[in-house]
């Protein structure tokens, strides 16, 4: 199908009607976002509108009933001078530094392992190291419950094997956070490993044969090329691991109810804990607060870990 | 130098950016919806004059053999009100009622509800004062407190839940120890001695590890003594003479290891219930749930009596826990759903059904009592309980129901108060902090955290 309709010499071909060409180029412009908008909608409505209503409720007294008294930054700097605030914070923190480092040393070491094509069965190996990830939560918690509870646990029942005493596993403050430590390790070290499987398969074959010509080493290769063009991926990583800790809350909610003591009181189960009593305006703001502290983190993160190339 | 302009044009830029996306969220927020609604204290509910009661109600309790109990009560209700059908649904009130109540979606006529949820969710109930003024007097005194905020009542008092002293008989009688010399906890201190004696890896007296339980039931001993955590206009009063007493009683009972801390119901707690390490939980009645579903070695055993007092003479019992019935301002239904709860709480027709045997329960349910006078002074409502020795426990409880001191409102923040004194008081039973300390850190924290930000 042809749009010229004359092709007869001295006789100019007519140019499309404006109007019809304007119209067209309208819809050419307005379609891509024509067909956005069901999902701009959604995301206007369930993204955009709660996150907005929620900074607004960050700077009020609200309690889910009556009208919201405007409290202007009196939540924020609540929370700042609260103990329990930084108390959370520091163990969100310290449970970062018993899970992410140790998770992306392992995770490297399975996942050049697992690299490896002469390796048998790595298909079946990938899928034990996923199980846990795909394994719901809150029965793995049950699991760990069992598993450690101070009397009746299988881990104090073999330490008693060696004359060991019992240990409360999750009823003491030195070892709550690292029995959390371990479950959050248990399950995520999955994903861990499959990104960063991701990473290692990305980085092209002929550089590895380049640098055996030259005489590189397996182990040099790995300490020139591999670690350094798995950085990326690695701060990738990093970043989307201390969203999980700082935002964690199932792992202390199942296991120590944020106890003994508030050791447990994650970042996350901090605010949780300000929802539930209806305190909605500093639930909010510890959100907020929260966001900016995993922003801040992230940044530094990718700053840290950005290729020098 | 063109790098380092260009960084800082990058820089520039994302900072423009950063600053118009605050400035933009805070206009659009600040354009936001009013963050209010209707809600707001002083609704009272009346029934209409010319009122010819018919329609649909939803009724929400909690799930579990209550709700069945609560349904079998309906086709009754209905043999009186055969016009009003009611949906009564099943449901985990905790985790679902404050965001429909708030959300002001899907809002249940009528809901079951924990009387330390009351205050908290006053503003979005009905304020059943009128309703409730027929009744007032026959109503036990603590509950219609606990109900209440600003002397106004937004429960329905249902169960009441009196303290009660549980022992293992047998143990005791091999210690040569009469239960009927324990009137005062300085008796139980006596007792629980004479039990080590008898068997020194026991820890006669039970001693909750839980945070949360463990307020409760600090809260129990405080409203046997005639206090609470705060007074009538909400003002903390942790520094005082009851609670020194209280707390100097618990660190007496860690000091000479006579007690030993369990979480209720975990398999610590049960094995050393069923192998005689605990000989006496002073609880609240529901625990008789224990010797009657798990404790399989020693069902029978265990008796109940009133609580020790804490003073020659005082009070023989407190409240620990305890619900009510209330009826959200959005119901569809308000009315309808009080002739519901006015049935099921003072028609002698409808507690009988809920307390007398039934189908759930076929010697009747005792693991509370009712609020209602009238139903406490009459015929029991359940049989004696085998797993107690076949102990009258309905006479015990109606007992104990007379020994409870009146009470004050829960304050809103009464949850909260977990991370400070239900902390605090595991502390002092794990031997780190003294009853001074106790107080004096849990008055200063609630004060600052919870009472000046109420």
């Amino acid at each position: 199908m042809t749009l010229a309709t004359s092709t007869a010499p001295g006789v100019v071909q007519a140019p499309p009607a404006p109007r019809r060409r304007r119209g067209r180029g309208l819809y050419r412009t307005l379609a891509p976002y024509l067909f956005v908008t069901p999902f701009l909608a959604f995301f206007v409505a369930f993204g955009v509108y709660p996150m907005l209503f929620a900074l607004q409720l960050s700077f009020t007294d609200w309690r889910g009933a009556g009208t919201a008294q405007w409290v202007g930054w009196d939540n924020y700097l609540y929370l700042l001078q609260n103990p329990a605030f930084w108390s959370s914070l520091a163990t969100s923190g310290a449970l970062w530094l018993m899970t992410v480092p140790v998770q992306i040393l392992v995770g490297t070491i399975a996942a050049v392992i697992l690299n490896n094509t002469l390796m048998r069965g790595r298909g079946l190996a990938r899928s034990f190291l996923l199980l846990p990830f795909v394994t719901p939560l809150v029965a793995m918690a049950q699991v760990w419950i069992i598993t450690f509870d101070q009397n009746h646990g299988a881990v104090n029942a073999f330490l008693g094997l060696f004359g060991l005493p019992d240990i409360g596993w999750l009823t003491t403050t030195v070892w709550a956070k690292p029995t959390i430590a371990l479950l959050f390790l248990w399950k995520t070290t999955g994903f861990a490993v499959i990104i960063l499987l991701a990473g290692l398969q990305a980085i092209p074959g002929d550089v590895y044969e380049a640098a055996a010509l030259d005489g590189a080493s397996r182990a040099r290769q790995l300490w020139e090329i591999t670690l350094p063009l798995l950085r990326r991926t690695t701060a990738f990583l990093v970043v989307m691991q201390t969203l999980a800790v700082f935002q964690m809350f199932a792992e202390p909610f199942m296991l120590t109810q944020g106890g003994p003591y508030g050791s447990t009181t994650t970042a996350g189960y901090n605010l949780y804990k300000y929802i539930r009593v209806s305190d909605l305006g500093t639930g909010a703001a510890n959100s907020f607060l929260l966001v900016v502290i995993v922003v801040l983190l992230s940044l530094a993160t990718i700053r840290f870990l950005r290729p020098k190339d | 130098m063109a790098v380092v302009s260009a960084a800082h044009g990058r820089w520039r830029r994302t900072g423009l950016a950063v600053s118009a996306l605050l400035a933009g969220a805070l206009a659009v927020a600040a354009c936001g919806p009013s963050i209010s609604n209707d809600a707001g204290d002083g609704d009272a509910l009346t029934l209409p004059e010319d009122f010819e009661p018919s329609g649909e109600i939803t009724i929400w309790d909690r799930s579990g053999d209550l709700f069945q109990v609560f349904d079998t009560v309906i086709e009754r209700f209905n043999e009186k009100y055969p016009d009003i059908k009611v949906n009564h649904l099943a449901v985990d009130i905790d985790a679902k009622l404050a965001n429909t109540l708030i959300s002001g979606a899907e809002v249940p006529d009528g809901t079951f509800i924990d009387d330390s949820q009351v205050s908290t969710l006053s503003p979005h109930l009905y304020d059943l004062t009128e309703l409730l003024a027929p009744y007032e007097k026959d109503i036990v005194t603590q509950k219609l407190a606990v109900g209440s905020k600003d002397g106004r009542f937004y429960g329905v008092p249902w169960d009441l839940d009196p303290g009660l002293l549980y022992y293992r008989a047998d143990v005791l009688e091999d210690a040569g120890v009469d239960p009927d010399s324990i009137a005062t906890y300085d008796d139980l201190l006596e007792a629980a001695r004479t039990v080590k004696e008898k068997n020194p890896d026991s820890y006669p007296i039970r001693l909750e590890e839980g945070a949360y339980l463990g307020q409760m039931w600090l809260e129990m001993f405080a409203n046997q003594a005639g206090t609470n955590m705060t007074d009538e206009e909400g003002n903390l009063r942790l520094d005082s003479d009851e609670y020194r007493q209280i707390l100097g009683w618990l660190q007496t009972v860690v000091q000479e290891d006579l007690g030993a801390k369990a979480t209720y119901m975990d398999p610590t707690d049960l094995q050393r219930l069923d192998d005689g390490t605990t000989v006496f939980v002073p609880w609240s009645i529901w625990w008789d749930y224990v010797p009657q579903t798990v404790l399989t070695q020693t069902q029978g055993a265990w008796r109940a009596m009133l609580l020790p007092a804490w003073e020659e003479g005082g009070a023989r019992s407190g409240a620990m826990g305890g619900s009510s019935f209330a009826i959200p301002k959005d119901a569809q239904n308000p009315e309808l759903a009080w002739l519901f709860y006015e049935f099921l709480v003072f028609d002698p027709e409808g507690y009988q059904l809920v307390y007398g045997p039934n189908e759930i329960y076929p010697g009747g349910l005792n693991t509370s009592i009712p609020s209602y006078l009238p139903a406490l002074r009459g015929e029991p409502l359940f049989d004696p309980v085998p797993a107690l020795g076949d102990q009258n426990l309905w006479e015990i409880a109606s007992q104990a129901a007379n020994e409870v001191p009146g009470g004050v409102p829960t304050p809103s923040w009464w949850p909260s108060a977990v991370d400070y004194l239900g902390d605090n008081l595991q502390r002092l039973l794990d031997g780190t902090m003294t009853p001074d300390e106790v107080i004096e850190s849990s008055t200063r924290d609630i004060q600052t955290n919870l009472v000046d930000r109420g």
